[in-house]
């Protein structure tokens, strides 16, 4: 063995090879499968797609880093699961590119945050943490309230996630900019809902008729963290229920 | 230079042979320790690949002799934890409010556990301990919208206000401002009035008429409230959007909705019994909420 | 540095900078969207600026051909001076950060200035700006001293650490801004992530080019590590970073994968990034700096044989373990679990073949704080490895995960490891190459030592205690079978740690501080000895043999 080593040193591009080669099966055994295996991801007819109101708000969470302090991965424990609901299942996150689970809880969990606070909470809560929970660390977002949200390229996003796998239609890539604006109006629309189902969301998510702003945005993709699918809740109903 | 081994005085060890800028390399035999724990630490993997499931095959991989997964064992161990409920658990779950709190050793656990639900829960919106918040009522306070006894907060808890429950408690204070109820100088009137109630300067006749026509209907004559309609006592000094002039213009004006999330799909009917239990004991001053 | 260029290389430098300015102009005239306008702009300033520094050598005499029989430096030496100022940018930062955790209230209430967007920028700035100019400066002169060789362009390397810094300025401005993939460690844009790949590719071209024209018979086992670092990093990053872009204008890109798949492979390229970046790249400065200063030959070459190839291995399987109990099936975490445990042998195989190495020269240690940097280093790398294995057990798992003791486990290697092994590493390298006898101040490197030492134990032990509360206070059932603790109790318990972590983070940022004063020091003031250090045998005399 290091007789062949002894020689192998003195061929640099062989000693590349032999670095590529052994390190490629690792990665490959790893990621490969999760492709191939059906069960790897669970089935779950009732998932929904983000509206474009919810992608924009995803991206804005993604530009704030939330993921810094939250994670949206409730995991296989028991005391996760009391404390935050069902534990996450993969089909959850087979829309989001690129997921975010997180790796480190400086603030709760996020998976199931959808529905559990209210619009108005959620306003005051971005706007200036420390107003509403004393104790926490949590950074105000003040600014999202007055910025207004970008609508006009939601369409090219919305394609670009189609082009990665997401199932959007060319009419919900047409209609995108539309359906934010609807969305987080007063009074929705029925093209809204009858492209992304009755169970959307449209409400003035911050309370001001005025604009649609970035807050207005980002609650929706809040208030809808882990409900686009009930899959989940099949496992493990309420407990005691 | 190779070929240029050499025993190293300190070491006692053969170099390689080999000199790159200086640094030579003594051809120590790898010693005993590492072997055995490279051997030690794969037969662990093989054993642990062999027991767990570990290697995929194709569409499929190997379950593992233990036929262990994850989600089977959350699973097992909630239900567990559900069989071997401890007995005050199941002593709230069974028992009348009226029953739970007249025996201390039950509250003692309500409040314990209270604590922690109200805190992961309720304390975002109403403050820890109850205290409240902006826009959010103070539950210590005893200052009911809908009422404090355990099963009314059970319900209230149960459906919340204003939610997306179809059974949902609702209520609504009207905009008078900007509906075009009252005109300015009406609003300030009533305002003033609303002030002499919780013992501020008295307030002008027109004020008390005001009120009496617009306003009790659902705050009542004596402006105590109304807890069919989830409408606050006004003659009290807690209030949940603020008591300065400022404020209570804006409430007259714009209208006030609250809104409290339902909590049947989020938590079990024996947490939620709890909660309730807790939360009338904060009122009574059972507890001061922290732990 | 452009005098020692040739014309045409010179002409060469300012046809790219041309094209450069093209392209931020193309971006910041044609952007989609503010941010990517604004980034366009900034590559359009350097690419003026660089050209500014081009033409002012433009006419500068012709190098002597001579000159191609010597070590090539130059690229080192900026790059030195690019380390400490990322060094110092990136600890300031991380301490800045530190405190915003203790007192969130005393943040700048601004957009730029949130948590989620300046933390990135000290991991940034750490591990690509600090760590990457340390492995690029260390890597270039390491290659050429035991390949006896020069590197094998003239150009490509300065392409490769202005290109690379180029990159990181990218990357650390972005954030702020809110450009930002929000993939740990991978969180550069798509456009940032493309240019990064020239430059790499162009990287691992010069190593292998400078490989191949070596004068000695055997590759060094430092050039194994650097080689491996370098063309690892090149697949994790091509893969990990796939992404469909919203327009080529625009500044936001959706990746490839999603969800689970998304998950394994962004841990697969997490985790090797702290294999081939933070370990196999640093062992390789291991391999070079500690002997030399030990002045004694490795321990064992063939255990150098097992760990390398153990560590190429076995890694690659292990990124599993940042996702035990999440929805990735159980059968990988298995697999990333088990391999994490072998791991530990071929990883402590290199931290006793650094320390064995040693036999012989501890008196050194004790007068040299620089090769005491390098001791520690190899002690905090035994000590991380054998904290990684363990937390990658899925039961200790369960208690660490999502806490600090991460955090405490990442700064025992990256404060205790990478930033030991760096600083000991540059205290031989910066009088070698700038011909100094020694640091301008033997004190100061001592004082650095010890201000290092403690900022990182009481940091790593800070968040030890910090992440094991938190863990247990999240699991804690109290007797009544109901959890004890509200999550808002876990935060205000981290309080006290969290003040410790940024009064050690201070002391080893003050340590840094004394450092880069030093190594300025170093450079500007001249020796009055005339025999400089360094040794190195020269390439003139061995040219013709
Ligand atoms: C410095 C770390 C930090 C950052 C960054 C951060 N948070 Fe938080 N977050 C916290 C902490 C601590 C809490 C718990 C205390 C509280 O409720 O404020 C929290 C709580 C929350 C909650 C309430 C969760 C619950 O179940 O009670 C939500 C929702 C939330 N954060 C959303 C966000 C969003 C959205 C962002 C990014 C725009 C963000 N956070 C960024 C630290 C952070
Ligand atoms: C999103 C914020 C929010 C959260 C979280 C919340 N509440 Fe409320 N709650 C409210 C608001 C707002 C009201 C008052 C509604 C109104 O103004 O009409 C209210 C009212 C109540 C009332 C009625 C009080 C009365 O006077 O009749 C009870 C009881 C109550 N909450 C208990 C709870 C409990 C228990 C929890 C936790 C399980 C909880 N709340 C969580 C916002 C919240
Ligand atoms: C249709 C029923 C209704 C009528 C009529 C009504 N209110 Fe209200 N009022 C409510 C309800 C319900 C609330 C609680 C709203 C909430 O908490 O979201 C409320 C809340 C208030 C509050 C806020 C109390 C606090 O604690 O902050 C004030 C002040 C108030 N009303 C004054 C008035 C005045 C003055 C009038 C007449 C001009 C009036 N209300 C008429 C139902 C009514
Ligand atoms: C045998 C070697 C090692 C093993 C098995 C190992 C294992 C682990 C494990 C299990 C985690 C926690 C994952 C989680 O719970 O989220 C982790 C995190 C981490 N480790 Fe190591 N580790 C090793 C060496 C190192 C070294 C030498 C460094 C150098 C700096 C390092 C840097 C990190 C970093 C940066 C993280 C944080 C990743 C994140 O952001 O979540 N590790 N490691
Ligand atoms: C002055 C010294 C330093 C201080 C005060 C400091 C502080 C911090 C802080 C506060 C965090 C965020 C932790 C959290 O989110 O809870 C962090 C994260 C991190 N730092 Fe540092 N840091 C320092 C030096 C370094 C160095 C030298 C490196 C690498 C070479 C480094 C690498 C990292 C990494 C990889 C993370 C992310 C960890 C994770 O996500 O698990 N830090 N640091
Ligand atoms: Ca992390
Ligand atoms: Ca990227
Ligand atoms: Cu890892």
């Amino acid at each position: 063995m290091f007789g062949l080593h002894y020689r192998l040193e003195k061929h640099g591009m062989a000693l590349l090879l032999g670095i590529i080669f052994v390190t490629s099966i690792g990665g490959l055994v790893d990621i490969a499968p999760l492709f191939t295996i059906d069960e790897t991801v669970e089935d779950a007819p009732d998932m929904r797609l983000y509206t474009p109101l919810e992608v924009a708000g995803r991206n804005i969470y993604i530009r704030e880093g939330c993921y810094a302090c939250h994670s949206q991965m409730i995991r296989t424990l028991r005391d996760e699961v009391e404390r935050y609901g069902p534990y996450s299942l993969a089909v959850e996150s087979k829309y989001d590119h690129p997921m975010q689970w997180g790796s480190k809880r400086t603030g709760p969990d996020l998976a199931r945050i959808g529905g559990k606070y209210s619009d108005e909470w959620q306003v005051a809560h971005l706007i200036d943490p420390r107003a509403v929970v004393p104790q926490s660390i949590m950074p105000s977002y003040r600014f999202l309230s007055t910025t207004g949200l970008r609508t006009d390229d939601l369409g090219l996003h919305l394609k670009a996630l189609s082009r990665v796998g997401v199932p959007y239609t060319d009419e919900m890539v047409t209609n995108a900019t539309a359906d934010a604006i609807a969305q987080a109006g007063a009074d929705g629309s029925d093209g809204l809902t009858t492209r992304y189902g009755e169970a959307t969301q449209a409400r003035l998510f911050d309370g001001d008729p005025g604009k649609v702003t970035e807050m207005d945005a980002l609650i929706a993709y809040l208030q809808i963290l882990g409900r686009l699918t009930n899959a989940a809740h099949a496992n493990s109903p309420p407990p005691g229920e | 230079m190779s070929g240029g081994a050499e025993r190293d005085p300190i070491s006692g060890y053969m170099t390689t042979g080999h000199e790159w800028n200086g640094i030579k390399e003594l051809n120590t035999p790898v010693p005993r320790a590492v072997w055995f724990f490279l051997i030690t630490t794969v037969l662990f993997a093989v054993v642990w690949w062999v027991l767990m499931p570990a290697w995929p095959l194709g569409n499929t991989y190997t379950k593992g002799l233990l036929g262990i997964d994850q989600r089977q064992v959350v699973q097992h161990d909630l239900r567990r934890a559900a069989e071997r409920m401890p007995p005050w658990r199941g002593a709230v779950l069974r028992l009348d409010y009226a029953s739970i709190q007249a025996d201390p050793a039950l509250m003692g656990q309500v409040r314990r556990h209270g604590a922690v639900l109200f805190g992961d829960n309720c304390a975002a919106c109403h403050g820890l301990g109850g205290r409240g918040g902006p826009g959010f009522p103070a539950l210590a306070s005893g200052s009911w919208l809908w009422g404090g006894a355990p099963e009314v907060l059970a319900e209230t808890i149960r459906v919340g206000i204003n939610s997306d429950h179809p059974e949902t408690r609702v209520s609504q204070m009207p905009a008078f401002g900007r509906d075009q109820m009252l005109s300015r100088p009406e609003i300030l009137a009533v305002l003033g009035h609303v002030r002499s109630l919780s013992g501020g300067n008295p307030g002008s006749e027109l004020g008390r008429d005001l009120f009496a026509a617009n306003c009790a209907a659902c705050h009542g004559e004596d402006a105590h409230g109304a807890v069919e309609l989830g409408a606050p006592n006004l003659t009290d000094p807690t209030w949940i959007y603020g008591g300065d002039e400022e404020t209570i213009f804006k409430t007259i004006f714009f209208g006030r909705q609250g809104h409290m999330p339902r909590w049947d799909q989020r938590l079990s009917e024996l947490d939620r019994k709890v909660l309730a239990l807790y939360v009338a004991d904060l009122a009574a001053g059972g507890t001061d909420g922290t732990h | 540095m452009v005098a020692k260029l040739t014309r045409a290389e010179r002409q060469f430098a300012l046809i790219l900078l041309g094209l450069m300015a093209l392209c931020g102009l193309v971006m910041a005239a044609g952007a989609n969207d503010d941010l990517f306008a604004l980034h366009g702009g900034l590559i359009l300033a350097v690419a003026v600026g660089l050209s500014f520094l081009v033409i002012s050598g433009l006419d500068a005499p012709e190098p002597p051909p001579e000159r191609l029989a010597e070590y090539y430096d130059a690229p080192s030496r900026v790059a030195i001076v690019l380390t400490m100022g990322w060094a110092l940018f990136g600890l300031a930062v991380g301490d800045w950060v530190a405190w915003m955790l203790a007192y969130p209230h005393l943040t700048v209430d601004a957009a730029w200035a949130s948590f989620g967007r300046i933390r990135p920028m000290h991991t940034t700035g750490v591990i690509f700006g600090f760590g990457g100019n340390a492995l690029i400066a260390t890597s270039f002169h390491v290659v050429q001293r035991t390949c006896r060789t020069r590197l094998a362009g003239q150009f490509s390397p300065w392409f490769v650490l202005l290109g690379y810094n180029l990159f990181c300025l990218l990357a650390v401005s972005g954030y702020p801004l809110g450009i930002t993939q929000s993939k740990e460690y991978a969180e550069p844009e798509w456009y940032v992530d493309l240019w990064l790949c020239v430059v790499w590719v162009t990287y691992l071209v010069l190593y292998l080019r400078t490989l191949a024209q070596r004068r000695e018979p055997h590759i060094y086992v430092a050039n194994w590590y650097y080689l491996a670092f370098i063309v690892v990093v090149a697949m994790l990053h091509i893969v990990n970073n796939i992404a469909m872009p919203v327009a080529w204008n625009h500044s936001r890109a959706y990746s490839a994968f999603a969800g689970v798949q998304d998950a394994m492979t962004q841990w697969w390229y997490g985790h090797n990034a702290v294999a081939f970046f933070l370990t196999a790249g640093f062992l390789g400065m291991m391999y070079y700096y500690l002997p030399v200063r030990a002045q004694r030959p490795i321990f064992s070459y063939r255990m150098s044989i097992i760990s390398f190839w153990g560590i190429t291995f076995m890694y690659m399987w292990a990124g599993s373990h940042h996702l035990h109990y999440t929805a990735l099936p159980h059968w990988v975490q298995t697999l990333g679990m088990t391999f994490s445990l072998v791991l530990l042998v071929p990883s402590w195989g290199s931290a006793a073949n650094a320390l064995l190495t040693l036999n012989g020269a501890w008196h050194r240690v004790r007068d040299d704080a620089t090769l005491r940097f390098m001791m520690v280093a190899a002690i905090f790398y035994g000590l991380t490895t054998f904290e990684g294995s363990f937390m990658a057990i899925r039961a200790v798992n369960s208690l660490s995960h999502y806490t600090d003791w991460t955090i405490g486990h990442v700064h025992a290697g990256a404060l205790g490891w990478v930033a030991f092994i760096s600083f000991g590493a540059l205290y031989s390298l910066t009088p070698a190459l700038w011909g100094r006898q020694r640091m301008h101040s033997a004190w100061a490197v001592e004082a650095h030592f010890w201000l290092a030492l403690a900022g990182t134990l009481i940091y790593v032990f800070s968040m030890w205690n910090s992440g094991v509360i938190q863990g247990l206070m999240w699991r804690t059932y109290d007797s009544g079978g109901t959890l004890a603790y509200s999550f808002i109790d876990t935060v205000v318990a981290m309080h006290p740690y969290y003040i410790a972590r940024a009064v050690g983070g201070a002391l080893f940022l003050a340590g840094a501080g004394i450092g880069a004063w030093n190594v300025w020091m170093t450079i500007r003031s001249p020796d009055t000895v005339s025999q400089p250090a360094g040794g190195d045998r020269p390439l003139t005399i061995l040219a013709g043999e």
